[in-house]
């Protein structure tokens, strides 16, 4: 530590204010609030006259069924895009791990739809899955016809809504996890990959003996974050279905905002946020856990 | 892994080259193909859009637009998404590259402790927080008329603690040296941060910029609470909006869409040079 640096810590307090300052309104306040909030009978256009309930809320949670729904669907979502993405995503960074620059335009196609917008995203996709009608038929139904596949009502069948955001969901994030990885290729060292080839190894041999055991850092850091960004799940089924057919793809946070603004039971919404939030810093934590293993 | 010279034989290698191209082209579709459909079926009229004939000379128009951007109010929609943006990732970089400056250069009391504050906040999802961060944007008054949504879009997410703990991994690699020779110029603080160690880290910058406006630009949910009234409407919000209010026509929908992305598209093309390859964590929003 230099001189001019300790000399130069009182001006530390402006540089820091303006940042501590936000932080400590618009995300430490509101969560102590919601932490308050998730123990009383708050509503939405009263929160101050709230009386306590004690654990109510969350007791509550789970036998409201609407909710409990949600959260089995947002688990399902994750179980469905999680593995799929994931390994799609490892085998896409395998692909084109080359140094010829034409595989830098596959690169930027598999992480176009990273770029463009969640809500474009959604409703483009509900265009592409319409179902057929009177001699009409969306591209999707459209393209699996040319390999006989009979057209289905995909949004409209509750058997087949959450899958078919699950897909439309891995399409859209599969491009970032690749890249993760690919940066994550790049610490692989070759003369490991070299040698296993000499001994001869195939390609299947190297990818599952040389490359996943050096690489896993980034695959528990692709999971767990591919995890949490699954729980976040909101937008695709909100504009595409609205939740439905028949609550099939009811989100977390879909359960959340209605319980706030249409039930307006603000101390259940709380709760359940505060639920969420459980969920999402146990991954976190557990992911720190495992990674930290390997390192020692 | 899996390049062509590991196959045996010139004829073979010829094959598997051939092989890999023609894998590569059907992936390439799969992902292209949804993006290059609705810009071509946004040139549709709206009765041939899932008919078939696309390949007749007919049926092109630039109608759609001319309605999205009459109905969506798509001029408004887009200078507040553009503002919202803009204030965001510009207004957000001055004030988190100071508080990650103090963390990496100034020396105080607690600062490893409240540093570590900061970090945890990361893991925080906006969801989470965004039912009680509408009632302290409410109680602040940033809910309701132009300026006051406009305030409520943007000053929550001005201070971000992934952004400061980002920038500090970058100060904490700008040489000391640099800062050194301004101190003995007689250089005060505010010198040492703005003309010495920013200049420096001009990618890391970029970097930050780029993930903040590609997030925003994609914001729903707090939009969503926020922006209730018809002029203080984001891009997106006038997507959705087009997209549930009847008449439902998918053309003037799509062109929306279009719309909606081309932005962001030219943007992220002429940005991308400046941006470092970023570490893994800039995966989490």
């Amino acid at each position: 530590m230099m001189a001019w640096e300790r000399a130069r810590g009182r001006s530390a307090k402006w540089f820091l204010a303006p940042a501590l300052a936000l932080l400590a309104v618009f995300v430490v306040w509101p969560l102590v609030r919601a932490g308050v909030w998730s123990f009383t009978n708050a509503d939405l256009l009263s929160p101050e006259r709230a009386r306590g309930v004690g654990l109510d809320n969350y007791t509550g949670l789970w036998a409201d069924g609407r909710f409990r729904r949600a959260f089995l669907n947002t688990w399902m979502f994750a179980l469905l895009v999680v593995p799929a993405q994931t390994v799609l995503a490892f085998f896409m960074a395998l692909w084109v791990n080359r140094p010829e620059p034409a595989w830098r335009v596959l690169r930027g196609v598999f992480f176009l739809p990273v770029v463009v917008a969640m809500p474009v995203l959604a409703v483009l996709w509900t265009l592409l899955y319409q179902p057929a009608q009177g001699g009409e038929m969306g591209p999707v139904n459209a393209a699996l016809g040319v390999f006989g596949v009979p057209p289905q009502a995909w949004l409209r069948d509750p058997a087949l809504a959450l899958p078919a955001i699950a897909f439309m969901s891995v399409w859209q994030g599969v491009g970032l996890q690749m890249m993760v990885f690919l940066a994550g290729l790049q610490s692989v060292p070759k003369e490991l990959i070299e040698a296993a080839r000499i001994d001869g190894a195939g390609a299947w041999q190297r990818v599952w003996h040389v490359v996943v055991p050096s690489m896993r850092n980034t695959i528990i850091f692709v999971v767990t974050v591919t995890m949490i960004l699954a729980f976040r799940i909101f937008v695709q089924p909100y504009l595409m279905t609205r939740g439905g057919p028949g609550n099939s793809t009811l989100s977390l946070i879909q359960s959340v905002y209605e319980m706030t603004f249409v039930t307006q039971d603000l101390g259940r919404a709380c709760a359940a946020a505060m639920a969420f939030l459980v969920l999402v810093g146990g991954l976190t934590w557990a992911q720190r856990r495992w990674m930290k293993e390997e390192r020692e | 892994m899996k390049r062509a010279e590991a196959t045996g034989g010139r004829s073979a290698s010829k094959l598997a080259a051939y092989g890999t191209w023609v894998v590569s082209a059907i992936v390439a579709v799969v992902f292209l193909g949804p993006l290059l459909w609705m810009v071509a079926a946004s040139l549709r009229e709206e009765a041939s859009i899932f008919g078939g004939g696309w390949l007749r000379a007919d049926g092109w128009t630039l109608e759609n637009y001319a309605e999205a951007w009459r109905r969506a109010g798509l001029g408004r929609a887009l200078v507040n998404s553009a503002l919202q943006v803009l204030v965001i990732a510009g207004g957000g970089l001055m004030i988190n590259a100071m508080a990650a400056y103090a963390f990496a250069r100034l020396e105080f009391r607690g600062r490893e402790a409240v540093f570590a504050g900061v970090v945890i906040l990361i893991v925080l999802p906006v969801e989470v927080l965004a039912v009680p961060m509408f009632f302290t944007a409410r109680d602040l008054g940033l809910t309701g008329g132009y300026g006051a949504a406009m305030a409520g879009l943007t000053v929550p997410f001005l201070a971000k603690a992934f952004n400061i703990y980002f920038l500090r991994q970058h100060f904490l690699s700008v040489p000391r040296a640099l800062e050194e020779a301004a101190v003995i110029d007689g250089a005060g603080t505010w010198r040492l941060f703005w003309n010495v160690a920013l200049p420096s880290m001009k990618p890391a910058l970029a970097t930050v910029v780029v993930l903040d406006l590609l997030a925003h630009w994609g914001d729903f949910l707090w939009p969503l609470m926020i922006a209730t009234r018809e002029e203080t409407r984001t891009v997106q919000l006038s997507l959705a909006n087009l997209f549930t209010q009847p008449p439902v026509q998918w053309g003037d929908i799509l062109a929306c869409a279009v719309m909606a992305t081309l932005p962001v598209m030219l943007f992220f093309r002429w940005f991308q040079r400046y941006v470092v390859a970023t570490d893994a964590r800039a995966g989490i929003k």
